[in-house]
């Protein structure tokens, strides 16, 4: 029985193999015309002198996520902008914590002759990535790089190495314009007795500062308001484990009005919360404002409107085209006018209605997971590119990135 | 009355069948990525891939060929890969502060000679499996990491003013690991140690009647698996120059894998090899190199690791009886 079990399983890797090895996208013919942007539109007779951009290399993703929407998503988009511009694109799985070495190794092992850029959600060990392959074009996508801009940074040697071209980050670069946001939601929901919960400080600096930025903004707000604010207690610090249920039992928070999840609230504290309040210890009417996207239907159903989720912010899913632009724009010998390596703030989703998440679900490609529900369509990204419009300015692009809201899905 | 003969080929063959099994899966390995990434115009013996491998295999090898005395006598160790975090830690703090690697070393060393006589001598004591005490260790050692990079304020230290590319060059990974294999090799089956680690796994009660002090034979493997995992710190420190609060994580479930996939019988005893660590970690650092070459996305690569160590326990750790081993 066990001789067939394995002989069994021999097969079932041997034709795993076989079927997961991906075969190589069919190299472009040399003398074939290359496809117009739109297939409904005629086809152009090339210019004799303009450059073909076919076999471009291959662009890397080093993922801080292997699954979900995002990845979903951003495996979608990235995928079919690297086919319109030449390029093949892989994903490899940085480290989860953001480790400098196992980040290395990621990108070692998947690392081959024709990667000419990578894109990147994780910063542990960056400096050594660039040093090892010092051709690679690097920018960054939903994150901060703070280990690179900090002088002290562990990777703040590659703020001066040209073949880094900057970031979009997670929401905001500086956590305290989060934490600005979130009162913001606070003070428009009405709200008067909160509660705030956050990540550790050395894991995340960035939640942080926005804890800082919420308290300050809520302190201004309380000096001219005739109801102020209260936020019970200090913030709680979750060490990346799910809100324990005996916190609705200490003082003050058993009958909030709002909870600020800091951290990954939907995954962190939603579930604590909804059997909370199934239980007693956490009224009814509370709500849960945070940030992170699932697409589970039982969270869907419980966000805007009457549902335990009042606000969910979440980054727009076209970022990456960000890091792409810039790494296409080296490549290409056309670098947009005013180009800085900085850190960009990206535009987030603000979802607090039945209407905005319906939106989000059946409209964009967060919802989606297909390219062409994207703010920004295959088309536009194209004509963001040095290639295509090298009167563009940098500005001009993070401006085009940072205007994206989910108002446009209406 | 006549005793059926096996011709001699089939002989060997039967009684060597797990070192076969294990031996054929690297060959597989080997062959595959030989021949397969040409086709896509890619080579796994190509100089980059080749540092890459041995960037894959040193920590886990390191680690393996140490442990290959705690698993001969049927016992595991799961802090290993937090008490390679942890000295990787002290490593990195005691290099920025003394301007040396020597002391981190040193004091890595004293720490990984206690830790190995509790685990070691715990067990025997309170009459508790081993396994027990290392959980223990897991645990406590998870929390000091978590408390220390708390306290940092950062998720990461890293070396400031000491040059670490030194621990970047394959040939001295390859160089440690051959003095280590050497060395365990030596004391695994040329001395007492190793022989008596070899009795206590093949039957503890056996070896006790025979005069062997259990207590003081486990205390001395724990601790001998100690030293080599300093060393496996000290390289996963040296690739980046750095360490953080998940150094070392999922390292003792690689480290069981690898001696699976090289034939390592779980319940320790005279089948034992400092071969099986070799060849399970090599397996398992072609495996990582070579899937992606040949078109094998991420997400996928577990799936085949996964299929592969069944396949591979499957054939190679089947017990006489037909059952496989506890």
């Amino acid at each position: 029985m066990k001789k067939i079990l394995a002989l069994l399983l021999s097969m079932v890797m041997v034709f795993g193999l076989v079927a997961c090895g991906a075969a190589p996208a069919a190299p472009a013919d040399p003398a074939a015309p290359a496809a117009p942007a739109d297939p409904a539109a005629p086809a152009a007779p090339a210019e004799p002198a303009a450059p073909t951009y076919e076999d471009m290399g291959t662009i890397l993703w080093l993922s801080n996520l292997s699954g979900g929407a995002q990845y979903d998503a951003t495996c979608a988009y990235l995928g079919a902008l690297c086919e319109a511009l030449g390029y093949e694109f892989e994903v490899c799985f940085g480290d989860p914590f953001n480790d400098a070495a196992n980040n290395l190794l990621a990108v070692q092992n998947a690392m081959t002759d024709d990667v000419v850029g990578m894109i990147t959600s994780q910063d542990g060990g960056l400096k050594d990535i660039m040093e090892a392959y010092p051709e690679l074009w690097v920018a960054g996508y939903n994150c901060d790089m703070r280990s690179v801009y900090a002088a002290d940074g562990a990777n703040a040697a590659c703020a001066s190495n040209d073949h880094y071209l900057g970031t979009i980050a997670d929401g905001y670069g500086d956590g305290f314009f989060l934490g600005n946001q979130m009162a913001r939601l606070i003070i428009e929901g009405g709200y008067e007795k909160v509660a705030v919960i956050n990540f550790p400080v050395f894991a995340y600096p960035n939640l942080t500062e926005a804890d800082a930025g919420l308290r300050a903004a809520i302190a201004e707000y309380n000096a001219t308001a005739d109801k102020p604010i209260e936020i019970v207690g200090d913030t709680t610090t979750l060490m990346f484990e799910p809100l324990p249920d005996s916190w609705f039992l200490e003082a003050g928070r058993g009958d909030l009005d709002v909870i600020i999840g800091l951290c990954a609230g939907v995954q962190f504290v939603y579930p604590t919360m909804v059997g909370a309040m199934a239980n007693g210890t956490c009224a009814a009417d509370t709500k849960l404002i945070t940030s992170g996207f699932e697409t589970d239907p039982d969270i869907i159903a419980d966000i805007g409107g009457d549902g335990v989720i009042a606000g969910l912010t979440v980054s727009a899913a076209e970022n990456p085209a960000y890091g792409l632009i810039l790494i296409d724009n080296a490549i290409t010998g056309n670098v947009a006018e005013g180009t800085t390596n900085a850190c960009v703030d990206s535009a987030e989703y603000v979802i607090d209605s039945v209407e905005d998440i319906n939106n989000v679900m059946t409209k964009s490609m967060m919802g989606t997971g297909d390219a062409a529900n994207a703010h920004l369509t295959v088309e536009e990204v194209l004509a963001l590119c040095g290639r295509n419009n090298p009167s563009l300015t940098w500005q001009e692009i993070v401006d085009t990135f940072q205007a994206i809201s989910v108002d446009e899905l209406k | 009355m006549t005793e059926k003969k096996l011709n001699p080929v089939l002989s060997w063959i039967k009684l060597h069948k797990t070192e076969i099994g294990a031996y054929c899966g690297l060959l597989l390995c080997i062959v595959l990525f030989s021949i397969v990434p040409p086709l896509k115009g890619k080579s796994i013996w190509a100089p980059d891939k080749l540092a890459t491998l041995m960037s894959n295999v040193i920590v886990m090898a390191l680690l393996s060929v140490g442990a290959v005395f705690v698993y001969a006598m049927g016992n595991m160790d799961v802090s290993i890969g937090k008490q390679v975090g942890l000295y990787a830690t002290i490593i990195v703090a005691l290099g920025n502060s003394t301007g040396s690697l020597i002391p981190g070393i040193l004091v890595s060393l004293v720490i990984a000679i206690i830790i190995g006589a509790m685990n070691g001598a715990i067990g025997e004591l309170l009459h508790i499996h081993p396994v027990v005490s290392s959980v223990a260790f897991m645990m406590a050692l998870g929390g000091i990491s978590t408390v220390t990079y708390n306290g940092l304020g950062s998720r990461n230290v890293g070396l400031t003013s000491i040059d670490y590319h030194l621990f970047k060059s394959p040939w001295l990974m390859l160089a440690a690991l051959v003095v280590e294999v050497i060395i365990i090799t030596y004391l695994f089956n040329y001395t007492k140690y190793g022989k008596y680690a070899k009795s206590i796994g093949a039957n503890p009660v056996a070896a006790e009647q025979s005069g062997i002090n259990l207590v003081k034979y486990k205390v001395i493997s724990y601790i001998i698996m100690g030293f080599c995992v300093v060393l496996a710190a000290l390289f996963q420190m040296g690739f980046t120059g750095s360490a953080s609060d998940s150094t070392g994580t999922g390292f003792e479930m690689n480290v069981m894998v690898a001696l699976i996939l090289g034939g390592m019988p779980l319940n320790g005893g005279m089948r034992s090899k400092v071969s099986c660590a070799v060849v399970g970690s090599f397996t398992l650092g072609l495996l990582a190199v070579g899937l992606p070459l040949i078109g094998v996305k991420p997400n996928q690569v577990f799936i085949i690791k996964a299929i592969i160590f069944l396949v591979v326990v499957l054939i190679t750790c089947r017990k006489k009886s037909g059952t496989l081993p506890r």
